[in-house]
């Protein structure tokens, strides 16, 4: 299998320098249109922030010759496409060739590969990235069928494992915390303090889940003003605090200071205030802005950093043990692309051919053997095995003289092959 | 069907049990097993139990309300078949287990002590009687449910103060929810028990020489259901909310209990007729 892989991902390289590598789509464009023809005769580059990778097939047009491309070469080309040379060296970049680089891909398209574990945003990158490909005209028949496996692996990765569920950071483990209080967020409003980038993100995942209303509080005034044109909200004087924590169901506070923002005695009043209904704070200011002897007020849920991280590292911990069963879907998806991979092999299809006509033959033989008398039997025999035989012929040779020709022409005339005698279902019995 | 009825009083008990352990399995193992298992279990066992409820019925020519053991089966049934109604109505599936464990225990106290009486004194033949007695037993059908999600709410509010993120904190439903489905009981439960209370009072003067206003379960009863009456009335006037309402139906429901039982076999002067 004449497949290659190039790439950088967080495991070879910090984020200072795999962003040197990240490409915008037209850069990807540009790229595929230099790398099309030589080396490769199809090619796709998926760029995100936290890799950059370069899948491509050599040696299937007849122009090139049988040897693989340099990879120091190719990566010196990747790194020279965004003229990176002073801060990415080849050591960062990893290669990998035919299964293993299939094997990758999958992996990275479950989720398994990624910083985050469970994290398949990637798999919408791919599926665009790959778009580009398509539309330059450097996805051929084999990338297409790897992606379509890609995208498989991905799907059944969401579906048979929970290796993409439970929050695992700090803002959307506060909202899931939030979920457990509350049910239903439309119905309550939450009180941002602070313009911190965690506290504002948290504010992004509420509105994201519809939170009723948003409320900024920020010492700059201004600042907060800009948070809630992106957000949404209204923005409410620092001072007001007080009265603001009497009104709001959730408050996050993120806002660097010596002193408690908030008080027990402040929450203590507020809750008299707001006839006891429920208070969620979470706390991610360090050092912390809210007095946790509020916690011990009823109906006052107060969480800290700690209190975050213990929801964090048991998520992680869960999908982890997702990882096995993950393993067994690459697997089985990988095994699946080989088998569909073999099967356009011109030995296998003859093979396969020569079966097929051999069964009807047979079918055929049987059925009507009682209309020809004992003698004549094995004259029906060998006078049929002929015919196969002379019609299978110039097929048979018209396929293994294939040499000459590409690997893609090949490919397709062996599809066509398989496709108008049916031969598929017997190559790969699997779902 | 003598033989049918002694042979189901055996098996309720036994079926509960493995609904319970369904439940339970399905609840802290995330077996896929149980939680495939566990309704069908439970309808079956239902349906088991209706069919012995009927049978008694027609065996003994009377409705299984006359004694104590026999109103505890139909305590039993009622939790069951409200939870079903429940589990089918919210889609909340996990919280069987704690709800179905105390038809599980009402179930074997009955099937351990009731007897198979045909003869009913004839106090026992009155209309107002059915009345009294079905929504006695809904009341404290819907009271026991909703003791237990204030119970589960007081458990998953405990847990998350705390920082403790395990079983209970994934599986329950959340605070509000809970709150709002122990309210909900309570507010039925309060209902049928003043319904109850109300035809008690008409009929029991009638039915009874020896009828007296300080009867211990008269005042039991009276006692909780004022206590719901004004667990309900702060909640509307002085705004209580979460855990205080919580810990005040769990209150209220174990003194039921006690009245249900301890109070009735022992000091009841009148209003127990075995």
């Amino acid at each position: 299998m004449n497949l290659v892989a190039v790439g950088i991902n967080h495991r070879t390289a910090p984020l200072e320098v795999r962003e040197k590598l990240w490409m915008s789509s037209d850069e990807i464009r540009t790229a595929i249109a230099a790398l099309k023809g030589k080396p490769f005769s199809e090619c796709f580059i998926v760029s995100t922030c936290n890799r950059t990778e370069l899948y491509g097939v050599y040696n299937s047009n007849g122009n090139s010759s049988d040897t693989p491309p340099d990879i120091n070469v190719l990566k010196d080309q990747l790194i020279g496409f965004k003229s990176a040379g002073s801060a990415v060296k080849r050591e960062h970049l990893y290669h990998m060739v035919s299964a293993n680089a299939i094997r990758h891909l999958f992996k990275v398209a479950s989720g398994i590969d990624s910083m985050v574990i469970g994290d398949i945003q990637i798999l919408s990158q791919l599926k665009d990235d790959f778009n580009i490909a398509y539309e330059e005209k450097a996805a051929g028949p084999f990338l297409h069928r790897l992606l379509q496996s890609t995208y498989h692996v991905g799907k059944r990765t969401r579906t048979e494992t929970t290796i993409t569920e439970g929050a695992v950071s700090v803002s959307y483990a506060a909202v899931e915390l939030a979920n457990k209080i509350f049910s239903d967020l439309s119905k309550k409003t939450a009180l941002l303090i602070g313009a911190g980038e965690t506290g504002e993100l948290t504010a992004k995942h509420l509105v994201g889940r519809g939170i009723g209303g948003i409320f900024v509080a920020n010492r700059t005034k201004a600042k907060a003003e800009e948070l809630v044109a992106a957000l949404g909200g209204k923005a409410v004087d620092f001072e007001s605090l007080q009265q603001m924590l009497a009104q709001v169901d959730i408050v996050v506070s993120s806002i660097t200071s010596e002193h408690y923002v908030i008080t027990k005695s402040d929450v203590q009043r507020a809750m008299k205030e707001r006839s006891h209904k429920p208070l969620f704070i979470i706390d991610i200011g360090v050092p912390r802005n809210i007095d946790p002897g509020a916690n011990n007020i009823d109906n006052v849920f107060v969480h800290d950093m700690d209190g975050i991280s213990v929801i964090i590292d048991r998520n992680v911990q869960k999908r982890k043990a997702e990882i096995p069963r993950v393993n067994e879907i690459v697997l089985e998806e990988l095994t699946e692309f080989l088998n569909w991979y073999n099967s356009l092999q011109v030995n296998p299809t003859i093979h396969d051919l020569r079966t097929h006509f051999e069964q009807v033959r047979l079918e055929e033989v049987e059925k009507n053997i009682n209309r020809f008398s004992a003698e004549d039997r094995e004259l029906l025999d060998l006078v049929t095995k002929r015919i196969v035989n002379k019609l299978l012929h110039l097929p048979t040779t018209n396929l293994k003289d294939g040499n000459e020709e590409s690997e893609e022409e090949k490919h397709k005339k062996l599809h066509i092959v398989r496709s108008l005698f049916g031969l598929h279902k017997e190559q790969s019995p699997k779902k | 069907m003598k033989t049918v009825v002694d042979a189901f009083t055996i098996a309720l008990p036994v079926l509960y049990f493995w609904t319970v352990w369904a439940y339970a399995k399905a609840f802290f193992k995330d077996s896929v097993f149980a939680k495939r298992v566990k309704t069908p279990l439970l309808l079956a066992t239902l349906v088991i139990h209706l069919a012995y409820l009927l049978m008694r019925t027609v065996l003994f020519n009377h409705p299984p309300i006359t004694t104590i053991f026999e109103i505890m089966s139909i305590i039993s049934f009622s939790i069951a078949a409200a939870y079903a109604v429940i589990e089918f109505q919210t889609k909340v599936k996990n919280t069987g287990y704690f709800i179905l464990i105390l038809a599980f225990l009402f179930q074997t106290f009955s099937s351990c002590f009731i007897e198979n009486l045909s003869e009913v004194k004839p106090i026992l033949r009155s209309n107002l009687l059915g009345i009294h007695v079905s929504s006695a037993l809904l009341g404290y059908a819907a009271i026991a449910i909703s003791a237990v999600y204030g119970f589960l709410y007081l458990m998953l509010y405990h847990h998350i103060k705390s920082s403790r993120f395990g079983v209970i904190y994934t599986k329950l439903p959340n605070l509000e929810t809970l709150e709002k489905m122990s309210m909900v009981s309570i507010v039925i439960g309060f209902s049928f028990l003043t319904i109850a209370i109300s035809v008690g009072l008409i009929w029991l003067p009638r039915a009874f020489e020896h009828f007296s206003y300080f009867d211990p379960k008269l005042i039991g009863t009276v006692f909780i259901w004022a206590m719901y009456g004004v667990g309900l009335g702060a909640k509307k006037t002085i705004g209580w909310q979460g855990r205080k309402i919580m810990i005040l139906s769990i209150i209220a429901f174990a003194i039921s209990f006690f009245s249900l039982t301890i109070i009735n076999v022992y000091f009841s002067a009148f209003h127990k007729f075995y």
